[in-house]
C-alpha cells in the first residue's frame, strides 16, 4: 500500500496529465512546429556555417526558441488554476504544497523533455548531429527544463489574464531566444547584444547545449548551475505569489 | 433557548445543551484585512449531526470564517478546532476532517465531472475501488450520473453546482462546510443538494451551511447562527429565534380600509397594502378580538406567522438602527 503522500501526488499528476491531454492543441503544436521549423531552416544554417556546425546551430536554435514558447504550457497550467479557483480549492484538501507542485510539474516536465527529445532525435537521425557527451546533453536538457518550469510558474503566478500570459511568453520567448544567441550566433550580432546576452536564460541554455554537444564537461556544468539557479529563483517567486492571499484572492 | 445580542456574541446553546462534544469550535476569532475588520470575535460551535445555518448580509464575515476553518486564512486572534484538532497548529490534520464546497465555483472546466470527482476523492483519501464506488454513488445521489463523462465547462449552472457539492460530499467526513451551495441553483438542484446534506447530517456529520435563501434552512431543520459585522449576534433553534417576532394579521374590510378608524394601540402597528389592512402582531387572537370589539367587520382574516425572512428583516433593521 502506497503512503498517503505518494497517493495524493500520484492523483495530482494523473489529473494534470488528463488536463493536458483534454486540451492537446498547445502540446501538439509545440511538438510538431519545431520539426517543421528545423527542417526548413537547416539548409540556411548549413550554408552559413557548414555541415556539422549548421546542424548544431539548427538544433540549438529550434530547441531553445520552441522550448521558450512552450512556457505557455507551464504558465497556462498555473494561470488556469487561478482563474478557475481550483488552486485554492485544492489547497483546502490535505495535500501538501510540495505534493501539489510535484503533481503539476511532472506532466509539464515530461512534455518539455519530450519536445526537446524529439528535436534532438530529429537532429541526430536526420541532420547528422554529433553528440560528444550524451550524459552531458541529458544534464543540460534537464537543467534547461527546470529553468523553463521555474520561469513558466513565475509567469503563471504573476499574469492576470490569458492575454497577458500570451503577450509575456510570445514576446519574452523571442526576446530571450534572440538575446541568448539561439536564433543567430552571438558572433554575428551587434556588440551590445554580446554584453547583455548573459542576462538572458536563453544564453545559458545555448551555452550548456553547445558545451554538452562538444563534450565540454566544465562548460556544461557551469551553464547548468546558472540554469538551476534561475529555476530556483523563479520557483521561489512563484511559490510566494501562489501562497499569498486568502481564498478570495482575485485576479485583477 | 435562543439568544439575541447586539454587543457580545452568543454562546452556543445547541452545542452546550448536548452531551456530545462540538465537532467545530471557534472562539473569539478576529481577522483584519488592512483597516477592515472581517471577523470581530466570531464564536461558533457545531455538534455532530447538527446543521448550522450561518446567515447574514454580504460582508458579515461568513465566507471569511469558512476560509479560516479550512486553514487558508490565518486569523489574527482566536482559536478554531475541528474534531479537537487545532486548525491553526495542524491545518492539514484538520483538513482531513473537512468536506468543503466554496462559494465560488472551483472546478476544472476542461475536465469531465468524473475527472473532477476522482481528483477530490483521491485527495480526500479514497483509493481504487473505494474511489470508483464513491464517485458513482455521489453522482447518483446528486443526479449527475448522466453527465459523469461530460466536461464541466459544458454543464448547466445547476449541474456545476451539484458537481461542486459532490466534490465536498464524496467522502463521509465529520464536518461539512457548504458556502452558499445552492446559489443560482434551480429547484431540482436545490432539492437534490438539501437531500444529500440531510443524509450526511443523519449519518453524524456536523454541517455549516451558509445561505441567503432562508427557506432552505427551514427545510434542513437547521439551527441558526446570524452573523453581523464579523460576529455572531443570534444563535439558537429557528423556533426559539422566531418566537419573539411579530407575525401579521391581514384583514379585508368592506370599503376602503383606514388606519385612523382603529384603536390607537393597533393603529400604531397597522398599514394598508393593496387594499388590505395589515397589523404586526405577536398575539393575533387578542388583536383580532380588540378589532371586533371596536366594531370592525372584516370580510376575511388571515394570520401570517413569523418566518425566517422576518427574523432576517428584524435583525437588519436592528443593524441599521445601530448604525
Amino acid at each position: 500500500m502506497l503512503p498517503d503522500a505518494a497517493c495524493r501526488t500520484g492523483a495530482v499528476i494523473r489529473h494534470n496529465t488528463v488536463l493536458m491531454l483534454r486540451e492537446p492543441g498547445p502540446l501538439a503544436s509545440r511538438l510538431i512546429l519545431p520539426l517543421a521549423f528545423i527542417a526548413l531552416l537547416h539548409p540556411l544554417y548549413q550554408a552559413a556555417q557548414g555541415s556539422a556546425a549548421g546542424a548544431s546551430q539548427a538544433v540549438i536554435a529550434t530547441l531553445v526558441t520552441f522550448s521558450l514558447l512552450a512556457l505557455s504550457i507551464v504558465g497556462g497550467s498555473i494561470l488556469t488554476e487561478r482563474m478557475w479557483h481550483t488552486w485554492e480549492r485544492v489547497r483546502m484538501t490535505p495535500v501538501r504544497p510540495a505534493e501539489l507542485l510535484a503533481g503539476k510539474g511532472v506532466p509539464v516536465l515530461a512534455a518539455l523533455l519530450a519536445q526537446q527529445g524529439l528535436i534532438v532525435g530529429f537532429g541526430v537521425a536526420v541532420l547528422g548531429l554529433a553528440v560528444a557527451g550524451p550524459a552531458l546533453l541529458g544534464m543540460a536538457l534537464l537543467a534547461w527544463t527546470l529553468a523553463l518550469l521555474g520561469m513558466g510558474a513565475a509567469i503563471g503566478a504573476a499574469a492576470r489574464s490569458m492575454s497577458e500570459l500570451s503577450v509575456i511568453h510570445d514576446i519574452g520567448a523571442m526576446l530571450l531566444s534572440s538575446l541568448g544567441g539561439a536564433l543567430v550566433p552571438l558572433a554575428a550580432l551587434p556588440g551590445w547584444v554580446r554584453h547583455v546576452a548573459p542576462a538572458s536564460p536563453g544564453y545559458w541554455a545555448v551555452s550548456a547545449l553547445r558545451a554538452a554537444l562538444s563534450g565540454d564537461g566544465a562548460g556544461t556544468l557551469r551553464a547548468c548551475a546558472v540554469l538551476v539557479g534561475i529555476a530556483l529563483a523563479c520557483g521561489l517567486f512563484a511559490a510566494v505569489r501562489a501562497g499569498r492571499g486568502g481564498a478570495r484572492s482575485a485576479l485583477a | 433557548m435562543a439568544t439575541l445580542q447586539s454587543e457580545r456574541p452568543a454562546v452556543v446553546p445547541a452545542a452546550r445543551s448536548s452531551g456530545t462534544p462540538a465537532m467545530l469550535t471557534a472562539r473569539g476569532v478576529v481577522k483584519r484585512y488592512g483597516g477592515r475588520l472581517a471577523l470581530d470575535g466570531f464564536d461558533l460551535s457545531a455538534r455532530p449531526g447538527e446543521i448550522v445555518g450561518l446567515v447574514g448580509h454580504n460582508g458579515a464575515g461568513k465566507t471569511t470564517f469558512v476560509e479560516v476553518v479550512t486553514g487558508l486564512v490565518r486569523p489574527d486572534a482566536g482559536r478554531v478546532s475541528v474534531g479537537g484538532v487545532d486548525v491553526l497548529r495542524s491545518p492539514r490534520r484538520a483538513r482531513r476532517l473537512l468536506g468543503v464546497a466554496p462559494q465560488e465555483l472551483a472546478l476544472y472546466v476542461s475536465a469531465t465531472v468524473r475527472d473532477n470527482l476522482r481528483l477530490f476523492g483521491a485527495l480526500a483519501g479514497l483509493r481504487r475501488g473505494a474511489l470508483h464506488s464513491a464517485v458513482d454513488l455521489v453522482a447518483e445521489e446528486l443526479r449527475l450520473t448522466d453527465v459523469l463523462g461530460q466536461r464541466t465547462g459544458l454543464l448547466s449552472g445547476g449541474q456545476r453546482r451539484r458537481t461542486q457539492a459532490a466534490a465536498a460530499l464524496i467522502r463521509d467526513v465529520p464536518l461539512l462546510l457548504l458556502d452558499e451551495p445552492t446559489a443560482g441553483a434551480d429547484p431540482q438542484t436545490r432539492a437534490a443538494l438539501l437531500e444529500a446534506v440531510r443524509a450526511r447530517a443523519a449519518r453524524g456529520a456536523a454541517v455549516l451551511y451558509t445561505t441567503h435563501y432562508l427557506p432552505e434552512l427551514a427545510d434542513l431543520g437547521a439551527t441558526l447562527a446570524v452573523a453581523r459585522n464579523g460576529r455572531i449576534i443570534a444563535r439558537g433553534t429557528q423556533e426559539a429565534l422566531i418566537a419573539g417576532l411579530p407575525g401579521e394579521l391581514r384583514l379585508r374590510l368592506p370599503g376602503a380600509p383606514g388606519v385612523g378608524d382603529l384603536p390607537a394601540a393597533l393603529a400604531r402597528r397597522a398599514r394598508v397594502v393593496d387594499g388590505e389592512l395589515r397589523i404586526a402582531s405577536t398575539q393575533p387572537p387578542a388583536d383580532l378580538a380588540a378589532l371586533l370589539s371596536a366594531g370592525c367587520s372584516p370580510l376575511s382574516v388571515d394570520v401570517r406567522r413569523p418566518d425566517l425572512d422576518d427574523l432576517y428583516r428584524s435583525l437588519a433593521a436592528e443593524a441599521s438602527h445601530a448604525a
